[in-house]
């Protein structure tokens, strides 16, 4: 008897991605929808930069290619791209989406993934900040980036040095002010931070730390930025590399137990029986250090997207930490695993 | 200067302004100095709330064809534009309103069906429509708003072509008009994130001359009031009824008379006294009013009273599709009616070419004292180009009719056997030129005459006239061959003819050897020149809208080989793509 | 059911009587006691009903789009004594009510901050007008005079009873002088209300406490009537070891400490516990005194927190951090001086009844973090027994306490809560001291009727974008601790935000005798607002229950308009053939009996 289910699973990223597949070789049968905000087809995240600097074509920048996809399908999984989640009814079992339709669904896994994350004393100056984290962003300003001579740089993530390698590489002028607690969700002590400044100074002759923006003024060329301790830098864009925050504005107030990510257990479910979350918008309990943290990373959104599509089938498995276990921010080794031997103080926001 | 050829296509429910929004557009585009062409399709009852669609292709070259894939779709409702998605391309950009006063069951938005490289624009559009006029009806100039915005079209300019639309109304329909197309243009630009490239910055296409904005129906209509029409009778019928509401309005202006009959027998009936009374007369219908025509087109025949009639084909038999498009009237344009009954039949191929072909057909009913048939199509009738304005016919066309002179007065033969078949035609009231006037066989004064040599000898006559219309004929329409021999020739007639010279010419750019062939009178068919040209072509190929096929059936029989057909029934108009893609496919 | 059902006895005069003047534009009036039509104004104008004090939202809001903003403020201070305070910070659960903020509908109409215009932009010339009774020679002594307290006093005033107010602070105002922060509340403006409601012969103590300035006794011997309102007091404990360590802080002292003009000292990091207005309070205000790294720490998530979006906004704005799902486990020190704190972590737990979620600890998953000092906001507790121990078990609805003549009003009876509750509690309890003191009941509410033309408003109003508070910028919050934060809407900003209310007080209805079943206004309808149905049910407290739909026509008797979904567009009104739709505007008022 072929199935009635339909999985939902919102967000086109790795983990999204990864759930579908498992879900659809496990279940012939089911519906399967994947619903992403990006209008953009499953690509790589991480390559985006090499994108902007033209190192790889924008098929390369895709994990599929554009034949994969025939009347919105992939591998008999329905794609929605370009459509928002306005909320979720957990009541009724249904997404509805922001263009006023309604999904119904029998299992839902939430994949969304991380935004951008802008600091809250930057939310008066949002519209003036330039973002690197999603395809999108990188087409609205590619352009522009060519064209801009003088950059100021602020918060300075693994995306934020990568890029600033690119600028000096292109040979724009750049200014960056270091946020210790930009590598949310861990922080930097002193001494890491002496590292990286000796690291970049080789790429920007104008490293700020220990200081914070005050203001942003808008000029008719571009900006001004003036800084608590008194620093005024004129610039074209301005970039904020500050991590990516979960994206669950949607899941709020639902019904859905949320903190800083969507909470699930150790099964990767949430506190409702059918909704699972998985990748960097989940905030998943870990026994062993008997806390909740939010992952990063590819290989962890896949091995999540995995055990979700698994345990909504009906299995009990245990999520583990997959990948590296550090990463090399300018010299200086940090932790991307969330799995064991963790510092408190670094895993607070 | 940059290049843009564009398919926009506007769906939505009748009622929903989806057509005033696609006439505005290529109104003001064709200002702009695109060339446009448009073809709008309505839900097939005549009246309700069916689906709309109002297509429109704008390019800065000249157009052949509508185009069958849109680049360009602006839902007004969801669900008519579900289906209407097929015909978008698969990089093409949908429009919709993203905020419906109600939610979308799953599956019944638009948009939910785009596919992945559809770039999707979600406007408020509804709720736009309400900010600005408060109420919905404002949706399809709020999308017009968006679109303007989207691809950086001259705003101002597009408000005035607003205005200028809707001018007679009051001013009250002009503001909320004009206030949802701002709210659509500012609530874009303000808040789309454009991604895609159709941008109209630097294009300044050339405006070429006065352009008239026009279809075959009025085009006709204008033809026949200029070629000093005097006298039409008719039936309304669609997709002819314009023809007459237009004759209606104008004809009485002009001098002459509009009847309207209580079917189309005692139309055709009154034609042929008016025509036997001297007048220029015709009427226009549809297949089924064709067919109830039928008897009456045997009289004109014989009696050689000229008459003009007007077959807007739709799709058939009996009442068929009285809203699609079809070329299936072809063998009952040619063949109906009883006898030997030749006729000349003119199929215009394009919009601007129905002008001339009105003029020639009363200048040739009269001149050759017979019966023409005008072919038009649903298509043809209905869709709007902007087209040169025509040269107005010579004193000629207009006054054509060969009288008898002094001599052959005095002994008058009304029916006399001449060398081409054409008898002096003595106007009723003529001093001197009283003559019979009969259906049944007659002798050359028109007396009834059954012998066996008087029949041969009449029907030879009324045949021999045939013999010298074609060079009546307007000149054909081939494509330039380079070579001696091409690997496909395109043979087509009617309203298919543009997407087959279109396909042609793409086929040429693709490095495909093809040229292309057709002529807008189709009885007499120029016949030596048809063999004259498949003589060169390895294969031919003929592209029609019907199911039979029964123009190549026609042309085979002429060129006596084998052709290979493309036929559709789908009501749409032919598709360049389609040719296309048989050729390749050849 | 008959067609005739759908109306109350009330409301059927008025419409036959309606029916006789439609041509003319005469003002019809009817006053209704029956449940049918509390029941209907109690669903169609979800603010109001979600109003503690039963305030007048679209009233006010539509003279404010009027610009009549003395009328709003008076239209104000029929529920509320105190607008220009509650304009600043009510807890608004109007606004979570409001239909403006339901899904699809857009964002909720700011009903505080345009309580707040009416206050700050009503002419200097303004005038309140008060409606004063006899004098009926009776006395009553208020204990407390926060804001149950001084409404009570305030309506019994009016109502002709003499009254005095014993305050055991120096200051009147109970929490909104010493709990809520100047930067939220200026104490001019504060004072000027008080002065407002004591300038009606109240005469008020300050410095009188019961049990240590004069007993509960004396006062009952010397009044007819004796009311407590003396709100919460008893701060709640952490209940962990190290609560005795300096520099932990009660919120509640810590509050009253700053607004003394006190600077309790903070350190450089601080740890703030709790999560309602208090413990942001106390956070924004440890900035104010130099902290450089403030924390409010909630034992569930911010979801679950009791405080509105703009709190949330403001704090994290200044700069305030919050951890949620931990709780402290022990307050850390050294030499009797907190150091540091430990929190143990907590998972959600789903509970039967609201908020619907526990948290857990999460057993040996304790960790400590540095401080310099931690700030306890718990919330507080009524004391009864500092009052008296004969007041006897206390049922939260009553005002009635164990000893004849005394009355509860306010937080005492109901529990911590927030100023609008304690300002209605505290009118509720005057009518029921007059109706003790006088034996007749003499002020009800009732459903007040009128024929309405006009939807008061196009279309295009719904779609304005909600208009953002005016605040200071951080530079000026910091130089001067007290400066108000929130600035107020400019009139054209008040006028702005005023059109956005749907007016959900004018009430949609089609007449079933006249309408002809053509479904035009079905076809407009913005929403999944006019539906045929087959039944209104009557519930057992006398009002009308939700429409029985129906798709059957078979089974239609009327195409009713469901004011509970109705934003009041008027497409229905402008499209209907036979005229049949009306409008009526219903308000809750209060008359004489």
């Amino acid at each position: 008897m072929p199935s009635n289910d339909h999985y939902v699973i919102i967000g086109n990223g790795p983990a999204g991605n990864h759930a579908a597949s498992v879900l659809r070789n496990k279940d012939k049968d089911a519906k399967i929808t994947i619903i992403s905000d990006e209008c953009t087809p499953y690509y790589y995240k991480p390559k985006l930069t090499g994108f902007i600097q033209g190192k790889i074509s924008a098929r390369e920048l895709m994990v599929n290619g554009p034949d994969d996809y025939t009347n919105g399908y992939y591998k008999n999984i329905r794609i929605r791209l370009g459509q928002t989640i306005e909320r979720i009814d957990p009541d009724f079992n249904a997404v509805f989406l922001n263009h006023m339709e309604k999904i119904q669904y029998t299992g839902l896994i939430i994949a969304s993934g991380g935004q951008a994350r802008v600091l809250p004393s930057m939310i008066p100056y949002a519209e003036h900040l330039s973002f690197i984290a999603s395809y999108s962003d990188v087409m609205d300003i590619k352009d522009r980036i060519d064209k801009a001579e003088e950059f100021f740089i602020f918060g300075g993530d693994l995306v934020g040095f990568k890029f600033l390698r690119m600028l000096n590489a292109m040979g724009k002028k750049t200014s960056v002010l270091i946020y210790p607690n930009a590598f949310w969700p861990y922080n930097l002590t002193d001494d890491m931070l002496e590292k990286i400044i000796k690291s970049l100074s080789g790429l920007t002759s104008d490293i700020i730390v220990k200081d914070d923006i005050k203001k942003i003024e808008k000029n008719e060329s571009g900006f001004r930025v003036f800084t608590q301790k008194g620093v005024v830098k004129t610039t074209d864009l301005i970039f904020s590399f500050n991590g990516m925050a979960p994206n669950i504005d949607f899941a709020v107030g639902c019904g859905l137990d949320t903190d800083h990510g969507i909470l699930v257990d150790e099964y990767l479910k949430t506190n409702i029986d059918n909704i699972y979350a998985c990748g960097s918008c989940a905030q998943v309990y870990n026994p062993s250090i008997k806390s909740y943290c939010v992952s990063i990373g590819w290989p962890n959104a896949m091995v999540q997207g995995e055990v979700c599509a698994l345990n909504l089938l009906g299995e009990k498995k245990v999520v583990e930490s997959v990948g590296r276990k550090y990463f090399d921010l300018e010299g200086v080794r940090i932790k991307t695993t969330w799995w064991d031997d963790i510092n408190d103080d670094s895993l607070r926001m | 200067m940059k290049d843009i050829n564009l398919v926009v296509e506007i769906c939505g429910s009748a009622g929903e302004g989806t057509i005033s929004a696609g006439e505005i557009l290529s109104r003001f585009m064709s200002g702009q100095g695109f060339e446009i062409m448009s073809f709008d399709s309505y839900p097939a009852e005549i009246r309700g709330f069916g689906k709309c669609v109002a297509h429109t292709r704008i390019s800065t070259n000249p157009i052949y064809s509508p185009g069958k894939y849109a680049d360009v779709l602006i839902s007004l409702n969801d669900r008519h534009s579900i289906s209407q998605l097929s015909v978008l391309k698969s990089d093409g950009i949908l429009i919709y309103d993203n905020q419906p006063p109600k939610a979308h069951k799953e599956d019944q938005s638009v948009v939910g069906w785009a596919t992945p490289g559809m770039i999707s624009y979600g406007i408020p559009l509804n709720m736009l429509a309400n900010k600005a006029a408060g109420n919905a009806r404002g949706m399809n100039m709020v999308a017009l708003g968006a679109l303007a915005a989207l691809f950086h079209v001259d705003k101002d300019a597009f408000t005035g072509s607003i205005r200028n639309r809707y001018a007679k109304k009051k001013q009250i329909v002009v503001d909320s008009n004009v206030n949802s197309f701002l709210q659509g243009y500012e609530w874009t630009k303000t808040n789309v994130n454009k991604t895609d490239l159709i941008s109209f910055d630097s294009v300044s296409p050339q405006v070429q001359g006065e352009k008239l904005i026009t279809n075959g129906n009025q085009l006709v209509a204008r033809a026949a009031l200029d070629a000093k029409l005097s006298f039409y009778a008719g039936y309304p019928i669609t997709p002819a009824t314009k023809i007459m509401e237009i004759l209606s309005k104008e004809l009485p202006k002009h001098g002459g008379t509009l009847l309207q009959t209580e079917d189309e027998i005692a139309a055709i009936g009154a034609v042929i006294g008016a025509g036997f009374g001297g007048k220029r007369a015709m009427t226009a219908t549809s297949g089924p009013g064709f067919a109830l025509m039928t008897e009456f087109t045997g009289l004109s025949m014989m009696a050689e009273v000229p008459a003009v009639i007007i077959n807007s084909q739709r799709g058939g038999p009996s009442t068929g599709i009285p809203t699609k498009t079809e070329q299936s009237d072809f063998n009952a344009a040619l063949f109906s009616g009883t006898g030997d009954c030749p006729r000349v039949v003119l199929a215009p191929t394009d919009t601007s070419s129905c002008y001339q072909a009105m003029v020639t057909a009363l200048y040739i009913a009269e001149k050759y004292q017979t019966l023409v048939v005008l072919l038009l199509d649903f298509f043809l009738s209905n869709s709007i180009k902007n087209i040169d304005v025509p040269d107005k016919p010579s004193q000629e066309q207009i006054y054509a009719n060969i009288a008898p002179n002094k001599e052959q007065l005095k002994d008058y033969k009304r029916y006399k056997d001449t060398k081409n078949g054409i008898s002096p035609r003595a106007i009723p009231g003529t001093p001197g030129g009283m003559f019979f006037s009969t259906g049944l066989e007659h002798s050359e004064y028109g007396r009834p005459d059954y012998t066996d040599a008087n029949h041969l000898k009449m029907t030879k006559k009324r045949y021999r006239k045939f013999e010298s219309i074609l060079c009546e004929a307007p000149k054909l329409e081939i494509s330039a061959m380079d070579s001696e021999s091409v690997d496909i020739g395109v043979v087509s007639w009617g309203s298919s003819a543009g997407a087959a010279h279109e396909a042609v010419m793409i086929a040429r750019k693709e490095g495909m050897n093809a040229a292309s062939f057709s002529s807008m009178m189709v009885s007499p068919f120029p016949e030596d020149e048809l063999i004259a040209f498949t003589d060169r072509c390895k294969q031919i190929l003929i592209p029609e809208l019907n199911f039979s096929g029964q123009f190549a059936g026609f042309a085979a029989g002429i060129i006596k080989r084998p052709v290979e057909r493309l036929n559709f029934i789908t009501g749409r108009p032919m598709a360049a793509e389609d040719i296309l893609q048989k050729m390749r496919e050849m | 059911m008959k067609k005739n059902d759908l109306y109350s006895k009330e409301e059927k005069r008025f419409r036959d009587k309606n029916k006789i003047y439609a041509t003319q534009s005469v003002k019809q009036i009817a006053y209704s006691t029956d449940n049918r039509d509390f029941g209907q104004v109690a669903r169609s104008i979800p603010c109001q009903d979600a109003c503690p004090a039963k305030t007048n939202i679209p009233g006010y809001i539509r003279c404010v789009y009027e610009k009549r903003y003395g009328r709003a403020y008076e239209l104000n201070r029929v529920a509320n004594v105190l607008p220009g305070v509650l304009g600043r910070i009510c807890s608004r659960p109007c606004e979570s009510a409001c239909r403006h903020g339901e899904p699809e509908n857009g964002v909720s109409v700011g009903i505080c901050h345009l309580k707040r215009s009416c206050a700050d932009l009503k002419p200097a010339s303004h005038k309140i007008i008060e409606g004063l009774y006899s004098p009926t020679n009776k006395h009553v002594a208020v204990i407390g005079s926060g804001p149950a307290g001084l409404a009570t006093a305030h309506d019994l005033a009016i109502l002709g009873h003499k009254v005095t107010i014993y305050e055991a602070e120096d200051k009147p105002g109970g929490m909104m002088m010493y709990g809520i922060p100047e930067f939220r509340l200026p104490r001019d403006l504060l004072l000027l209300e008080i002065k407002n409601i004591v300038r009606l012969g109240i005469e008020m103590k300050t410095g009188q406490m019961i049990g240590r300035d004069i007993t509960l006794d004396e006062l009952k011997n010397d009044h007819d009537a004796v009311v407590i309102a003396t709100g919460c007091v008893s701060p709640r404990m952490l209940g962990v070891p190290g609560e005795d360590l300096v520099n932990l802080h009660n919120g509640l002292e810590f509050m009253r400490s700053v607004n003394q003009g006190g600077k309790p000292f903070v350190g450089k990091k601080v740890v703030v516990i709790g999560a309602g207005f208090t413990a942001v309070d106390c956070a924004r205000s440890a900035i104010r005194l130099g902290a450089a790294d403030v924390s409010i720490n909630i034992r569930k998530t911010i979801e679950y927190m009791r405080i509105d979006e703009t709190e949330k906004h403001e704090a994290q704005f200044e700069g305030i951090k919050t951890y949620s799902l931990i709780q402290p486990s022990k307050i850390m020190g050294e030499n009797g001086i907190v150091t540091g704190i430990e929190f143990i972590r907590t998972r959600l737990e789903k509970t039967q009844r609201p908020p619907y979620r526990k948290s857990v600890p999460i057993e040996n998953s304790q960790f400590v973090i540095k401080a310099n000092s931690v700030i306890a906001a718990l919330g507080q507790t009524p004391d009864s027994q500092v009052i008296s121990n004969e007041l006897g078990s206390i049922d939260k609805n009553e005002h009635k306490s164990g000893i004849d003549g005394v009355f509860l009003a306010g937080d005492f009876v109901t529990g911590s809560s927030d100023v609008i509750s304690a300002v209605a509690g505290g009118k509720k309890c005057a009518r029921a001291i007059d109706e003790y003191m006088t034996g007749e009941i003499r002020k009800q509410t009732v459903v007040r009727l009128e024929n309405h033309k006009t939807t008061d408003r196009p279309r295009a109003f719904d779609f304005i974008g909600k208009i953002v508070m005016n605040t200071v910028e951080m530079d000026a919050r910091l130089t001067d601790a007290d400066t108000e934060v929130e600035t107020g809407y400019k009139d054209d900003q008040a006028h702005e935000e005023a059109k956005r209310c749907y007016l959900c007080n004018l009430k949609y209805e089609i007449d079933p005798l006249a309408c002809i079943y053509c479904s035009a206004c079905i076809d407009v309808a913005p929403k999944d607002c006019i539906k045929m149905i087959k039944d209104v049910p009557v519930a057992t407290d006398g009002t009308f229950g939700p429409y029985v739909e129906t798709n059957q026509w078979n089974n239609v008797v009327s195409i009713a308009i469901d004011n509970a979904n109705c934003i009041r567009c008027g497409n229905c009104l402008a499209v209907c053939p036979m005229d049949c739709i009306s409008v009526t505007k219903t308000e809750l008022i209060e008359i004489d009996t």
